[in-house]
């Protein structure tokens, strides 16, 4: 089976910082991969290289059968790659429904109705159907992202990228957002997740993936990653889980 | 945080009290318009001689400066924006065009780019006419008004260049990132999410602009545009009354401007979300 995303020895710098150091990936269909590692180990920067935000240096990446390497092809993968924020990123002078709807209409070219019917649907999804007319800062944090993750799914996108989803948010709202992407990931959504909500990880992750300076250290099933006895593995693991 | 009033504590008044009765929400300055509007009509009807025929001689002349504040504020708000976006352009030629017009406009004093437009450019024009020879460039006469409005627009544009690059730039990355990874073009992020945000942080100094320029416009009086200063002059300069004259053209500069920063702060209130 051909991977929905394949990422071949791609290398990352940022002026002299050599951020990926030749990452090779795949992620298949409806799998869900979490990436954890260290702060500065280019878990968010590989994350962003899969929907372009990030121009890698060297290597390949393919989502979709659509080689990233031509800049026409990065509008159509976007649109195919829906991205969720640490810091939620919700367009501010938007109510909650225009922010769902306003990407739908403009890009995907559907009408008003239409998109805030589609837009509508997700809110109930993901238990918010009450902020439709709501500004985003007269949300929560954790409706703010709520509302971020419909807003991705607004486009239908085939994957779903998350840059530390919940890291920004008070501990009593983190659950509310990981609920909302179990549902996703039972649904089947080919998701890959920089998280270290280690949880999460074991009730949905179908591989783990340690990432540090750059290179992936290690890659298992959740259970036998955090169970591992590779060094450098255990020494991360003792930190984030006795935190 | 979910549920929040409807009305904004004071509703943007400068002093509020809260449970304060009606006395409290007096604004002080519509308090100050109304007394330089007071002032005027004071000086109007009780002494008609010579504040009322003051008023009669200038009354074209209010309309030049407005005319000529308005126009080209429409321009400058134009060539602001694309210098703005200039400015903060990954195109290097773009952007350097862009630097080079703002550093070289803002290091000119505005009275001698005026004198410039009016006197070196029609010079300059009819000499490349007469090198290429087309009759048309060759017989080429400044218009005041024209040369007005090119000048203040050329001048002002550079300060709005920098108003808009900076309001463009204090929106977050990561709005732009967001709108970008649900598909938009750099252009359509822009459009919708970008500018649409810049806008509210902007307004205040593009307000000042505006009141900036309507007191600028003044100058525009050397170039032979009779605008409410020149106007004033030339009234001085048949009844000898500096007094009279000078004060009645202030107190009609102060109107404007204080009439003008009260439109700047209603469309401010009215472009705040709530928040």
């Amino acid at each position: 089976m051909e991977p929905i995303i394949h990422i071949e020895n791609v290398h990352k710098h940022f002026g002299r910082v050599h951020a990926l150091r030749g990452i090779s990936l795949d992620v298949y269909k409806g799998e869900v991969v979490v990436i954890i590692g260290p702060s500065g180990s280019g878990k968010s920067t590989l994350l962003r290289c899969i929907n372009h935000l990030e121009e890698y240096n060297e290597g390949r990446i393919v989502v979709d059968s659509t080689p990233l390497d031509d800049t026409k092809n990065i509008n159509v993968v976007r649109q195919e790659v829906g991205m969720v924020f640490q810091s939620f990123n919700l367009f501010s002078h938007l109510r909650v429904i225009d922010n769902l709807a306003l990407a739908q209409r403009i890009v995907r070219r559907r009408t008003r109705e239409e998109a805030e019917k589609i837009a509508t649907d997700l809110l109930v999804k993901v238990g918010i159907p009450d902020k439709a007319q709501a500004y985003p800062v007269q949300l929560s944090g954790g409706q703010q992202q709520r509302v971020a993750i419909a807003r991705a799914l607004a486009m239908n996108p085939k994957i779903m990228l998350f840059d530390e989803p919940t890291s920004a948010l008070d501990p009593e709202m983190i659950k509310e957002v990981l609920d909302v992407m179990l549902a996703l990931a039972k649904e089947g959504m080919t998701m890959v997740v920089v998280s270290h909500e280690m949880g999460f990880a074991r009730a949905a992750g179908d591989r783990m993936i340690l990432m540090d300076e750059g290179q992936i250290v290690e890659e298992a099933t959740p259970d036998k990653l955090l169970t591992s006895s590779h060094e450098r593995t255990k020494q991360f693991l003792s930190k984030v889980l006795n935190l | 945080m979910a549920e929040k009033p409807k009305t904004r504590p004071g509703g943007g008044k400068l002093f509020y009290i809260p449970g304060g009765d009606t006395f409290t929400r007096i604004d002080p300055w519509w308090g100050l318009v109304a007394l330089v509007v007071v002032a005027a009509v004071v000086l109007v009807t009780v002494w008609p001689d010579p504040f009322w025929n003051i008023l009669v001689f200038v009354r074209g002349g209010i309309i030049v400066t407005v005319s000529i504040t308005v126009i080209s504020f429409i321009f400058i708000m134009v060539l602001g924006l694309l210098g703005g976006l200039g400015r903060l352009s990954r195109n290097r030629v773009l952007r350097g065009f862009a630097s080079l017009y703002v550093e070289l406009v803002r290091g000119v004093p505005l009275l001698v780019q005026l004198i410039w437009w009016y006197f070196a450019f029609p010079v300059m024009i009819q000499a490349v006419g007469k090198w290429l020879d087309f009759s048309f460039m060759i017989e080429y006469q400044a218009n005041p008004i024209a040369t007005a409005i090119i000048g203040l627009t050329v001048c002002y544009g550079a300060y709005m260049s920098e108003i808009c690059r900076a309001g463009i730039q204090s929106i977050p990355k990561g709005q732009m990132e967001a709108a970008r990874s649900l598909g938009m073009s750099h252009f359509q992020a822009m459009r919708y999410i970008i500018l649409p945000q810049s806008i509210r942080v902007i307004l205040p100094p593009v307000g000042n602009e505006f009141i900036a320029l309507l007191k600028d416009s003044s100058l525009v009086s050397v170039v032979a545009v009779a605008d409410l200063t020149r106007r004033g002059r030339e009234f001085m300069a048949t009844h000898f009354n500096p007094i009279e004259v000078w004060t009645m053209v202030a107190l009609i500069y102060l109107v404007m401007t204080l009439l003008s920063a009260r439109g700047v702060s209603w469309l401010e209130k009215k472009n705040r979300f709530e928040e």
